[in-house]
């Protein structure tokens, strides 16, 4: 179908919202945050409301074009691109936090809305939503619960399928349901169809809105940055605070090449150089927490770190964090592209597939750093490369095709709180069996038969055919 | 699709134990009891437990929820990953053995509590957690209102992400609020100290049994789901002289224990009916062992079709 045509369609279903056809507002929505791979879409709608998406939805099979939707673009998989062109749904315009119930401990909210916004709504009431991706200022629920965004609290707090009450949804058919709501449970259905709808990617409906469950906000929290001389001794600690009665919140580890990376910038810290820094946090009433600051202190120094600085003071905690959240922001100055990897895996495996990522990188003259959460075994190698530089993207696609080879070989899983994407698609035939691709392609085979919604995500094969 | 990109075959989960991650591996007969004999000596516990010797796929059916479920969450963010044997017969390894994934649809929360209606659970993968040594119950006493008003304090508070499980128990013998205290015998007195103050402030008896064992209740009759302000209600409103039940309060679960095996499904369906309206609308639901949910709505019957189509291989 021809791009006015298209438009035309577009424009009379989408009256009280916007539809985006020109070159230039087009390209602002060709990639999200794996920016290396751009697909400028045919069109883009951004309806007024969540009325007005239900009529795109109940139309768009006609349409037949593939659909995308997307929240604010920050995924980092490739998840909310139009991989196989057509039109991108924008929901910004759903930002409505409808209800906090904070005898019930449950937020309704719309998928519009960003978690800075939600967070900001309930505080007054000394309550929080636990789940943090460091795109959290920006990005919204429904690209959270697309994806079942995680963050670096999740060590106890959890990611965001421990968080969602209830969706609901529209369907190509047209239809809207509601799985569950605010108490959580299947709601009038015999099954649980929210389990399938949480981590979907896009690609069994589009998200109107979500019940989520909220938690009192903690009294006081202690922030913990450690420096080691290498990566036996940050293990060391990682391992004993992953068993230690004081349950931290956090706990991630920037490898020496991130820290390099960080000395060399204008946010430095004054972290040594060729050190690994790991940071933790514990939280709770100052009766308890207070009274384990020792504790933590001692098993932070007994791992073999002479450099251990922590505090509880606001401003002190956010320069304890600088170097953890200036990390992500530097890559982006380092280099034209990068990728960054999601692996989880058990954490005895640590030491060999940080040597596996550090060797294959180095071989390859391709630079890599690794800035993660250790608590969980959730890797994010980021491989720095210029696409426009021959084979250089060949190269980092080789390294990161085996590195998720050896991620599965060790029983890990292939993405811990990004999603798969396009970007990581063509690794799930190396992970899943024949009968577990079985059962995971039915699920979109259910709601979203032919692939209309988001194609070419999640599972290489699922191509719309018009 | 053309299924004939499959290059791997089925990988199953083998049992094992990994004292790093926290996670074992073990057979889904095992019970609460067959748990803790394999982890109490690496100082490691799973948590959530309704019944010592009942096997866990039995607690799982039977609930979605236990008392530790107020710290830890429900049991599909505690039993991470799954052998599920397909009604064919053929094995499929569902979820993982690390705590985080976003690697597919989620058909591990799919099926845990699916009522056996697509195959069973053959071997579990359990998330654990530290066992730090001592276990603490509280009791507060007093008429509801005050026991009511103590339990929202808590709730409320920052206290409460620490509390290892707040029930509300309703039986012949009266209401009461129990408090489960699991931390390091160190920091048990500055629990006691809080939760004196809030029987102090909320006008309720308080009893401090230390060395505890960790509640077990025993598996429901039926186990409601509904949202935290409602649960203490509705469990006040089911008990009575014979029905005994329990408020999981912030997790918004009510277990119930019926009198005999006679009043089961009977039992349930009238207790449950008054509120089935209110249960719905709040996306709530009810589940009993007694009880078989076979039957699906008109809009759900397409996409059962399909995933027992993919199930089956047809």
């Amino acid at each position: 179908m021809q791009t006015n045509a298209i438009a035309i369609q577009l424009k009379r279903i989408i009256s009280r919202g916007r539809v985006l056809t020109s070159p230039a507002q087009l390209s602002g929505y060709a990639s999200d945050g794996l920016g290396y791979k751009a697909y400028t879409p045919d069109a883009v709608v951004i309806p007024a409301d969540a009325e007005e998406l239900s009529q795109f939805m109940a139309e768009a099979r006609h349409l037949n074009i593939p659909v995308t939707m997307r929240g604010a673009g920050t995924s980092l998989s490739g998840g909310s691109v139009a991989a196989q062109g057509g039109v991108i749904v924008h929901t910004s315009a759903l930002k409505s936090v409808r209800e906090i119930h904070t005898d019930g401990f449950w937020c309704e909210v719309e998928c519009g809305v960003t978690l800075s916004h939600l967070e900001s709504k309930l505080k007054p009431h000394g309550l929080f939503y636990p789940p943090d991706p460091s795109s959290g200022p920006v990005c919204t629920l429904g690209g959270n619960v697309a994806s079942n965004a995680g963050g670096a609290h999740c060590f106890r707090y959890g990611v965001t399928s421990n968080y969602v009450l209830g969706v609901e949804v529209l369907l190509l058919d047209g239809s809207r349901h509601r799985f569950g709501g605010p108490a959580g449970g299947r709601g009038g259905w015999r099954e649980d169809w929210k389990r399938f709808m949480i981590g979907s990617e896009g690609t069994l409906g589009a998200f109107t809105r979500f019940w989520l469950r909220i938690l009192p906000l903690p009294e006081k929290i202690w922030t913990f940055r450690a420096t080691y001389p290498d990566l036996r001794t940050a293990e060391s600690a990682i391992h004993r605070l992953v068993a230690h009665p004081c349950f931290p919140t956090a706990i991630e580890l920037l490898d020496p090449r991130g820290v390099a990376m960080v000395e060399s910038s204008p946010m430095a810290c004054g972290l040594p150089r060729g050190s690994f820094m790991l940071l933790t946090e514990i939280d709770g009433p100052a009766a308890l927490v207070d009274s384990r600051v020792r504790a933590v202190d001692q098993i932070l120094r007994d791992a073999g770190s002479d450099d251990v600085v922590y505090s509880d003071q606001e401003e002190q905690r956010k320069q304890l964090w600088k170097a953890r959240k200036a990390a992500g922001g530097l890559l982006g100055q380092l280099s034209p592209d990068y990728v960054v990897q999601d692996a989880v895996i058990p954490k005895q495996a640590l030491a060999t597939i940080l040597q596996l990522v550090y060797d294959e990188a180095d071989a390859a003259g391709i630079m890599a750093v690794n800035i993660f959460h250790a608590g969980d075994g959730n890797l994010h190698p980021n491989f720095l490369f210029n696409s426009l530089i021959p084979g250089q993207l060949e190269k980092v696609e080789g390294i990161s095709h085996r590195l998720m080879q050896r991620v599965i070989d060790v029983g890990g899983t292939l993405s811990g709180e990004h999603g798969i994407g396009n970007d990581k698609a063509k690794y799930m035939p190396l992970f899943m069996g024949p009968e577990s691709m079985r059962l995971q392609i039915a699920v979109p085979a259910a709601f979203n038969e032919g692939h209309q919604l988001n194609p070419l995500k999640v599972f290489p094969g699922r191509k719309f055919v018009a | 699709m053309n299924p004939t990109f499959f290059p791997v075959s089925e990988r199953l989960f083998t049992h094992f134990l990994d004292t790093t991650d926290g996670t074992i591996c073990l057979p889904a007969c095992s019970s609460a009891a067959d748990v803790r004999n394999q982890t109490a000596p690496h100082k490691l516990r799973f948590p959530l437990q309704l019944d010592l010797e009942a096997s866990l796929s039995e607690q799982i059916q039977a609930s979605t929820h236990a008392p530790a479920s107020h710290r830890f969450g429900p049991f599909c963010d505690n039993v991470i990953g799954m052998n599920w044997r397909l009604p064919t017969g053929r094995m499929v390894r569902i979820g993982e053995r690390v705590v985080k994934t976003t690697t597919g649809y989620d058909w591990h929360r799919f099926l845990l509590h699916s009522g056996l209606r697509f195959g069973e659970p053959v071997d579990y993968v359990l998330r654990l957690r530290p066992d730090c040594g001592s276990d603490t119950l509280v009791f507060l006493r007093g008429d509801f209102r005050d026991l009511s008003k103590a339990a929202s304090i808590l709730l409320k508070g920052g206290w409460m992400h620490w509390l290892e499980s707040l029930d509300f128990m309703a039986s012949e013998s009266g209401v009461e609020l129990r408090i489960w205290i699991h931390t390091v015998p160190e920091e048990a007195g500055i629990f006691e100290a809080h939760l004196t103050e809030i029987a102090a402030l909320t006008q309720t008896l308080i009893e401090i049994q230390r060395g505890a064992s960790p509640p077990v209740d025993g598996i429901p009759d039926l186990a409601i789901k509904t949202t935290p302000d409602r649960a203490i209600d509705l469990a006040r409103s089911i008990s009575n002289d014979a029905i005994h039940s329990a408020a999981l309060c912030y997790s918004g679960v009510v277990h119930v224990w019926l009198p005999s095996v006679k009043a089961h499904q009977a039992g349930v369906e009238s207790l449950v009916g008054p509120h089935l309206d209110t249960l719905l609308s709040i996306g709530g639901d009810w589940r009993s062992r007694h009880i078989r949910h076979d039957k699906p709505i008109a809009a759900e019957a397409a996409w059962i079709k399909t995933l027992e189509e993919a199930i089956h291989g047809t």
